[in-house]
């Protein structure tokens, strides 16, 4: 993933020209015309011939190794709706990919991101350096913006819109590892405790057993949203994935009326707030009830009245019982 | 001195059970829905976890509840009888807003026939069969949120379960701010008290 000087500079060429702006560093979909985007699917539908869930089923040619393929494929409808499926799949895959059969160093001649993405890459290089996922031995050459991010399947939040596919996107990539024991061993660092063993999958139920509705969470917020640093409302995510240890635990910093959910999952929308019926936090509201984040104050002035008035009227009513039975005593006597 | 035994062991205990589990409820309750880092009650996690444990009892005793109620007929307490109700509900009113302070005797006297005067039976009947219920439901569809509908006018379908879910709680806990004021209307301050931990009612 590191960076070398060719692409630095690119990168800060790019930074300075572009003012900074994330949808040119990205390759910004709309900045490819739609004659080149028919033009770069009519060249794919050659790839997908093979690498497609049809190919396998019924391969086009006799000598192809279908074990490969399989692992390989990739699914033309699911591609064109992701953020890459407008482009040709030889720009990233690139010449020998031409030619069949492919050369064995076909996959280490695919392009790296930081090739469009060069900006990003140098923006998140840093907080990827202190995750998680780079603090073991070993650990991070095994790992590229792809081990997490499909760029065959992924859309942009921004694109996506809806916070239940945004999770269930984001999710995945997380426990496409963290829930597999064979994914997982692939990556496994060695054991901090039995030297010369690969470290072990902790059973994630297990260690969220201190989060109540743990299942319910995760569908409904991302594993980022408490295992990556806090960040400003205008800011992406970091890319510096926090271990257990140094996860949010606070389940206040989303169930409360300044639910960090606005600067994470929801910060896309947040913009939409219209406090729609007079609810706090109405964005959330209209994916998720969350305690303490979508609350109504009016239902609660009412609520709180309610039981001050009964507590009022009783201890109102108690004093003059007390007054009454002093005065009748008084009379008594 | 007369003495009556009107409260079997098994109401007692479930009384007190009720009553435990609902002040949970209600603190816990309060921290969960008025969350706040400035304001803390109880701590989030263990709020919720209380909250669940303390709503499954609540719902377990509120069956038993209903069960012994219809095994022992108790149910028959709950209904104010015809004729004279409207009648006896002003009375017993005229008599909290006006004769307690005049130090008037109750308007009607505890029977093993009649625990509860009007207003105590309709009350009664209306937390226990009318709010109550649709707390519980509300609570079980919060425990699992799939039983919830998925959306409702375009917000989350658990909106209208949590609304309430809340009011009904809101409810629930004014009644029992009252309930606990209304038990030291007795012949002293404390006789209601005792005859809810003994069973006998003196008089």
């Amino acid at each position: 993933m590191l960076l070398n000087w060719r692409q630095l500079i690119a990168a800060l060429a790019l930074a300075c020209t572009a003012g900074i702006a994330p949808a040119a560093l990205a390759g910004d979909a709309g900045a490819i015309d739609t004659a080149t985007i028919e033009k770069n699917r009519k060249a794919n539908e050659s790839c997908f011939t093979c690498h497609s869930a049809a190919g396998v089923k019924q391969p086009p040619r006799a000598d192809l190794d279908l074990a490969k393929l399989r692992d390989s494929r990739v699914e033309p409808g699911v591609f064109n709706g992701a953020d890459h499926g407008v482009m040709d799949c030889r720009q990233c895959h690139t010449a020998p990919y031409d030619e069949y059969p492919h050369p064995a160093t076909g996959k280490d001649e695919t392009a790296p991101c930081s090739e469009c993405h060069a900006g990003k890459v140098l923006r998140l290089e840093p907080q990827f350096e202190k995750s998680v996922h780079a603090k073991s031995e070993g650990l991070k050459e095994k790992f590229s913006c792809s081990t997490c991010h499909n760029a065959h399947i992924n859309v942009v939040a921004l694109r996506l819109k809806d916070p239940a596919k945004i999770v269930a996107q984001d999710n995945h990539g997380c426990l496409e590892c963290h829930n597999s024991d064979e994914t997982f061993a692939r990556f496994a660092p060695e054991s901090e405790k039995l030297p010369g063993v690969k470290k072990t999958r902790p059973d994630i139920d297990t260690i969220h057993e201190w989060l109540p509705n743990a299942r319910a969470h995760w569908k409904a917020v991302r594993c980022v949203e408490c295992h990556t640093p806090a960040v400003a409302a205008n800011k992406m995510l970091s890319h510096e994935i926090l271990d257990k240890e140094k996860a949010e635990k606070k389940c206040l910093s989303c169930h409360s009326a300044d639910s960090s959910l606005k600067t994470r999952l929801y910060r896309h929308m947040v913009k939409d707030e219209q406090q729609r019926l007079g609810f706090t936090n109405s964005v959330i509201l209209s994916n998720s009830y969350v305690i303490g984040a979508t609350r109504h104050p009016l239902i609660d002035k009412a609520v709180i009245g309610l039981v001050l008035l009964t507590l009022a009227g009783v201890l109102g009513h108690g004093a003059v019982r007390i007054l009454a039975a002093i005065r009748r005593k008084g009379k008594k006597e | 001195m007369s003495r009556i035994y009107l409260l079997p062991l098994w109401i007692r205990v479930w009384h007190w059970t009720n009553a435990l589990l609902i002040i949970a409820l209600a603190v816990t309750g309060v921290s969960l829905h008025f969350a706040d880092p400035e304001l803390p009650l109880v701590e989030f996690s263990l709020a919720a976890r209380i909250h669940d444990l303390a709503g499954i009892a609540l719902l377990a005793t509120y069956g038993f509840f209903v069960v012994a109620n219809i095994a022992t007929g108790n149910w028959w307490q709950y209904v104010p009888k015809p004729p004279g109700v409207l009648e006896r509900c002003l009375v017993q009113s005229r008599w909290y807003m006006y004769g307690i302070f005049k130090g008037e005797p109750h308007p009607y006297r505890v029977s093993e026939e009649a625990n509860f005067n009007a207003l105590q039976a309709l009350s009664y009947w209306f937390i226990m069969y009318m709010v109550l219920p649709v707390m519980l439901a509300t609570g079980v569809m919060f425990l699992i949120p799939d039983l919830a509908p998925d959306r409702v006018f375009g917000f989350d379908g658990l909106l209208p379960v949590a609304i309430l879910h809340y009011l009904t709680g809101a409810v629930i806990v004014a009644f029992m701010i009252a309930h606990v004021y209304l038990g030291t209307t007795g012949q002293t301050a404390t006789s209601m008290f005792k005859t809810m931990i003994t069973g006998w009612h003196e008089e």
